[in-house]
């Protein structure tokens, strides 16, 4: 039964020569049809003993097996090839392909500020807070030790309301009051939210703006945390590689106060027109919370100290992304929205 | 505030050039720019002219040989003023002068010339020049030509609402002292003895707290000289008559505001002190005329107000050429009272600048002295009599300083006697006792007024760069809220997002007329609006949001679909509200689906759909709209339900309002405020699913018109619970039409699909439940299957 292994090594050559489906049908008759070879051997069987019968009829079914597997495998590879000739007629130019326009959703650049900056005082350890717009001259002006009649309030030309005393928050710092008056020290908090300042609106200027607060209030914080926190702050949202420095300032409700200026980011700290030729850049107002300030929520000014900070968004996205005029923010316009 | 730069150097010796001194000014608070500087060249030096003689090629023009010690350079020049011996500024090949003019080596009718020699015009330091400019004899050579000559700069200065003493040149002088530690050469100020009373003033006002009053006579009234005129005129204020420029330059260079009167124009020798009369009149030198009230404070006659106090000279008793007898006022008014007049007249000057931000009790009378001076000097005038009112007794403020405060605020400590060191320079007297610091304040720092305000002078004059720094003490666990947006507005705000909506912010403020369009009403109005677009608060996000629409659209945009969060303000006050808008086509146009006829637009179907797919979870439903918002199209819209409460409608905007647009602008508004209060997100819990195949079934059905959707839905939920195999469905289908499915009838088609947990159905058994359901349907609505 030698032939056995020669017939399933011929048929294998001969398959995988075959040029065509129809060429591969006719070895498959060839061999397994009704009076292919193997087929034969098969119905030979009958005259050998039963020991014989099963050794060989083992043998043969495998060599039965083996072909159909190389009869099968020919066949893929010219099923296969038809594709491939098929999917050559089908090509399409790949670059039209790029050219629908399915829907791109985009969040506003005010928000991606608002949240990118939070992000990062998460991450120093602030929660965030928030308070009403509509203030009283309390909350707005006077806890945050702006005096009656003090020229500090012509800085914020407030909005007021028809018919009762409350005005539009001029600033988020209000939010600083409702934070210490609703909870006792540690307090760790940023307050983001919409500002109005009762001006005409130009290309630098705009009657609804955000602003983000924060306040740390503990023992013992004191002027260095600021310093380093805020560092940090600034460090990660405009890069490690620029300088930071601190300029002494005025707000009513910190004592001493600074402002915080940071390297200008596009031309380094050689001067440009976006730092008007200064090399820096104003980034926020901060301060140690004043006394006065925490003696209005009640809080021991002997036992408790902080600090308090204020970041303007618009200035900051306007920055960041380049642009000039702050009213696009509220223009809603498809072209500007895109962008971000 | 313009300060000039050679003025501060009159104060106090500094080396410190002027790019240098506004830094330090900027680094202890004060911002200071540089305005104005003469040094607008670069490599112009001092030379001196060896020989001239004539061009051989130009009558006008001379070859000069000019030497700066070390070097000859040879210069063609075109001065007739030009002669050796002189010392002339040289700019060098490579100078820049004003304007950017830059120097070559060039030749001049074929003779080369190394430079040039410059007139004070093209150094820009005159107008105009008659040829060059010609230095004193004694000029050193051969050094920049700044170092010899004096240009003024001037600095640009911004003082914060605290710092009224900041507002002089002395005020300035003080800070830089302090900062660079020396000492301040006032300007001799000669106090005259045995000067008569005039015993007329009457100060019968509490707002009033000092007044002194000096009469000078034999005054001539003339133009002040070029120092004087100068003096004044970098420091932007126009010069006008001796007298006036006198009280200018005072407190230009003092701080303390004065105020001039023409004696003779008064109807009485005595002056009095007092609140103004209800609607009693002044005509100021500005030649309008003002109606003042009992609040406010005015120097009179006795016969009418000839000052509003402290903010604007009446114009009859004005200095004129003709003035004999100058009275001369120097006093101190309250700041808030002088803060609250100018606000109501809407008259504001340097002098109530001033006022309003604090006046010295010291300086007051320095400088009615330092005036009387240069009256004396400049003018001629004799100071014949003088009073000093006192309405209050002063004492300087004492404040107690403890050194471990310092520590405590700053979290590092100063050295004790550098802290001394500071405050003396301020001129801050200081009796140091144990672990503590008297300190008594100075009249002009009316800033200070407690020990904080203490530490801050110590560490702002020591500078902030001095500050340590360190990692804060992170300890503190960030917990709670922690974002901006509300978590259920964060996850509408994703869910759009992906959805192709930009996300807009649009101002707080509404236009009345605007609301009207949209049937709104307004709750807050704006009491003192500068512009009318910010006229009272929104009462809803639509208006703004609609507008954007139209925008847009006019712009060329084919579909806008915008959400905005933010804060509306209603009658139950301000709301957390999330909006979102839609118009338009679906998507941009495409070949393949133009070819089968296909271009959605977003409409109240697709609407409700986006709405469907941005609410987090099965609590949230929706139901008829009994309270429809009145802009909505009354019957296209819709409320949203969460865990049975209202929360939000949403429907497609009023033809009559939207009658701009060609179809339908589908809008939705939740309302945050509430929500977010019992929001709960829903916990994840996995639901194990069957791998057994589902069956689909397509079927329409024929209701009446009037049966709302959700009653055939619940009819559904009901049926399906029961052999529990409908397991979700689908409407796919929306069909009017009176011909073929007869009046008032609605057909829905829907797909419905079939599972069994455990086993694989049966056609039979799917083909059962369907019929069972057909039953229920037309049981208790009425629909029959359509054929």
């Amino acid at each position: 039964m030698n032939n056995i292994e020669e017939i399933v090594k011929k048929a294998s050559e001969q398959i995988q020569k075959a040029q065509n489906l129809e060429a591969v049908e006719a070895l498959k008759t060839q061999y397994l049809g009704k009076s292919g070879e193997i087929t034969k051997l098969l119905k030979s069987l009958s005259e050998y003993s039963v020991e014989e019968k099963k050794k060989i009829g083992a043998l043969l079914n495998c060599a039965k097996k083996d072909i159909e597997a190389e009869i099968e495998k020919r066949k893929e590879f010219f099923a296969s090839f038809e594709t491939e000739e098929n999917m050559k007629k089908e090509r399409t130019d790949f670059s039209s392909a790029f050219s629908f326009n399915f829907p791109k959703g985009h969040l506003h650049p005010i928000s991606q500020t608002i949240e990118d900056i939070s992000a990062i005082f998460k991450s120093l350890g602030f929660e965030t807070a928030q308070g009403p717009e509509i203030e009283t001259d309390w909350y707005n002006f006077e806890a945050l030790n702006h005096p009656a009649d003090h020229p500090a309030r012509d800085i914020q030309d407030t909005f007021y309301l028809e018919g009762m005393k409350n005005l539009l928050r001029t600033h988020t710092s209000p939010g600083q009051i409702h934070v210490m008056e609703n909870q006792q020290p540690p307090i760790k908090v940023i307050v983001p939210g919409r500002v109005y300042r009762n001006e005409a609106s130009d290309a630098s200027h705009s009657s609804t703006f955000h602003q983000i607060e924060g306040l740390s209030v503990d023992k013992n914080v004191t002027f260095i945390d600021l310093k380093s926190t805020l560092t940090l702050y600034a460090r990660n949202f405009f890069g490690f590689d620029l300088d930071i420095r601190f300029r002494p300032s005025y707000f009513p409700f910190t004592e001493p106060s600074a402002e915080m200026d940071v390297q200008c980011f596009f031309c380094k700290g050689k001067g440009c027109g976006v730092c008007k030729g200064t090399g820096w850049i104003e980034i926020l107002g901060c301060g140690m919370v004043h006394p006065n300030v925490l003696k209005a929520v009640k809080y021991d000014s002997e036992k408790y100290t902080g600090y308090a900070f204020g970041i303007g968004v618009e200035r900051i996205a306007m920055l960041k992304y380049g642009i000039d005029d702050i009213r696009l923010f509220y223009e809603n316009d498809l072209r500007f929205l895109r962008q971000f | 505030m313009k300060i000039s730069y050679n003025w501060l150097k009159k104060f106090v010796d500094f080396k410190s050039n002027p790019q240098e001194i506004a830094d330090i000014l900027t680094f202890i608070g004060i911002e200071t720019n540089i305005a104005s500087s003469g040094f607008n060249w670069t490599k112009v030096i001092t030379a001196k002219v060896v020989s001239v003689e004539k061009h051989p090629n130009a009558d006008k023009l001379s070859l000069c040989l000019i030497n700066d010690d070390t070097n000859d350079y040879h210069i063609v020049c075109g001065a007739k003023n030009i002669a050796a011996g002189q010392i002339v500024p040289l700019s060098l090949i490579g100078a820049v002068l004003p304007g950017g003019f830059e120097i070559k080596k060039s030749k001049i009718r074929g003779i080369e010339s190394e430079g040039m020699i410059c007139s004070a015009a093209e150094l820009g330091l005159a107008q105009k020049s008659d040829g060059i400019m010609v230095l004193p004899e004694n000029t050193k050579v051969g050094v920049p030509l700044e170092t010899v000559l004096e240009p003024d700069t001037i600095f640009e200065i911004e003082i914060t609402p605290n710092r009224g003493d900041c507002l002089s040149h002395l005020g300035i002088v003080r800070e830089i002292a302090a900062k660079l530690k020396k000492p301040i050469n006032m300007p001799i100020i000669k106090q005259a003895y045995r000067v008569s009373v005039i015993n007329n003033i009457k100060v019968e006002s509490k707002l009033c707290l000092r007044y002194i009053g000096a009469v000078l006579t034999g005054v001539k009234v003339a133009p002040s000289p070029k120092w004087l005129v100068d003096s004044l005129e970098k420091c932007g204020i126009r010069p006008i008559n001796n007298i006036v420029d006198i009280t200018n330059f005072v407190m230009l260079e003092l701080g303390q505001p004065l105020h001039a009167f023409d004696m003779s124009k008064l109807a009485s020798n005595k002056l009095i002190v007092r609140n103004a009369n209800e609607n009693e009149k002044i005509t100021a030198l500005d030649g309008k005329q003002y109606s003042l009230d009992n609040e406010m404070l005015v120097i009179a006659d006795e016969s009418k107000p000839i000052a509003i106090a402290g903010v604007m000279g009446g114009e009859y008793s004005g200095i004129d050429e003709n003035t004999n007898t100058v009275f001369l006022e120097s006093a101190i008014f309250d700041s808030s009272s002088i803060r609250k007049t100018s606000k109501k007249l809407k008259l504001m000057s340097d002098s109530s600048y001033r006022y309003e931000r604090g006046v010295s009790w010291d300086i007051c009378e320095q400088a009615s002295w330092r005036a009387e001076n240069l009256i004396s000097q400049l003018a001629g005038g004799h100071l014949e009599k003088r009073e000093d009112v006192k309405n209050i007794d002063y004492k300087s403020l004492e404040v107690l300083l403890r050194l471990e405060k310092i520590e405590k605020v700053l979290g590092y400590s100063i050295d004790e006697q550098k802290v001394a060191q500071i405050l003396r320079f301020l001129g801050i007297d200081l009796q140091p006792r144990l672990g503590v610091i008297l300190c008594s304040i100075p009249s002009w720092r009316n800033d200070i007024k407690g020990e904080i305000d203490l530490i801050e002078e110590i560490v702002r004059i020591n500078g902030y760069e001095n500050i340590p720094q360190t990692d804060e003490n992170q300890t503190k666990k960030s917990i709670g809220i922690n974002s901006y947006f509300p978590k259920i507005v964060q996850s509408f705000r994703h869910r759009l997002y992906g959805l192709g909506f930009c996300e807009a912010l649009n101002y707080s403020f509404s236009e009345i007329k605007e609301l009207e369009m949209f049937g709104l009403k307004y709750q807050y109005k704006i009491a003192n609006p500068v512009s009318k677009e910010n006229e009272v608060l929104r009462p809803s996000l639509l208006p703004a949001l609609y507008k954007n629409i139209v925008n847009n659209i006019g712009q060329g945009a084919e579909s806008v679909a915008l959400f905005e969060y933010g804060k509306i303000y209603t009658d139950i006050g301000e709301r957390k509200t999330f909006g979102a808008i839609m118009y338009g086509s679906l998507w941009q146009e495409w070949w393949d689906w133009l070819a089968k006829g296909c271009k959605p637009q977003y409409d109240f179907y697709f609407g409700g759909g986006i709405v469907k797919n941005i609410l987090p979870d099965k609590y949230f439903s929706i139901s008829e709209n009994l309270n429809p918002n009145p802009y909505f199209h009354k019957g296209k819209t819709a409320a949203i339900v969460y865990r049975g409460k209202a929360v939000g409608q949403f429907g497609v905007i009023k033809p009559q309002i939207a009658k701009d647009l060609k179809n339908e602008v589908f809008y939705f508004e939740i309302d945050v405020e509430d929500l977010q209060s019992f929001y709960e997100e829903n916990p994840v819990i996995f639901n194990p699913f069957s791998r057994f195949p589902s069956v689909k079934r397509d079927i329409s059905i024929i209701a009446d018109a009037d049966i709302p959707f959700t009653k055939i839905e619940s009819v559904i939920k009901k049926t399906a619970k029961s052999a529990n195999i409908l397991k979700d469905y689908s409407l796919f289908s929306v069909y009017k039409d009176a011909q073929k499915i007869g009046k008032d009838k609605i057909s829905y088609s829907l797909r419905l699909s079939y599972k069994n947990d455990e086993k694989t159905l049966t056609d039979e058994e799917v083909n059962q439940d369907v019929n069972t359901l057909l039953e229920k349907l037309n049981q208790e609505l009425k629909i029959k299957l359509r054929d």
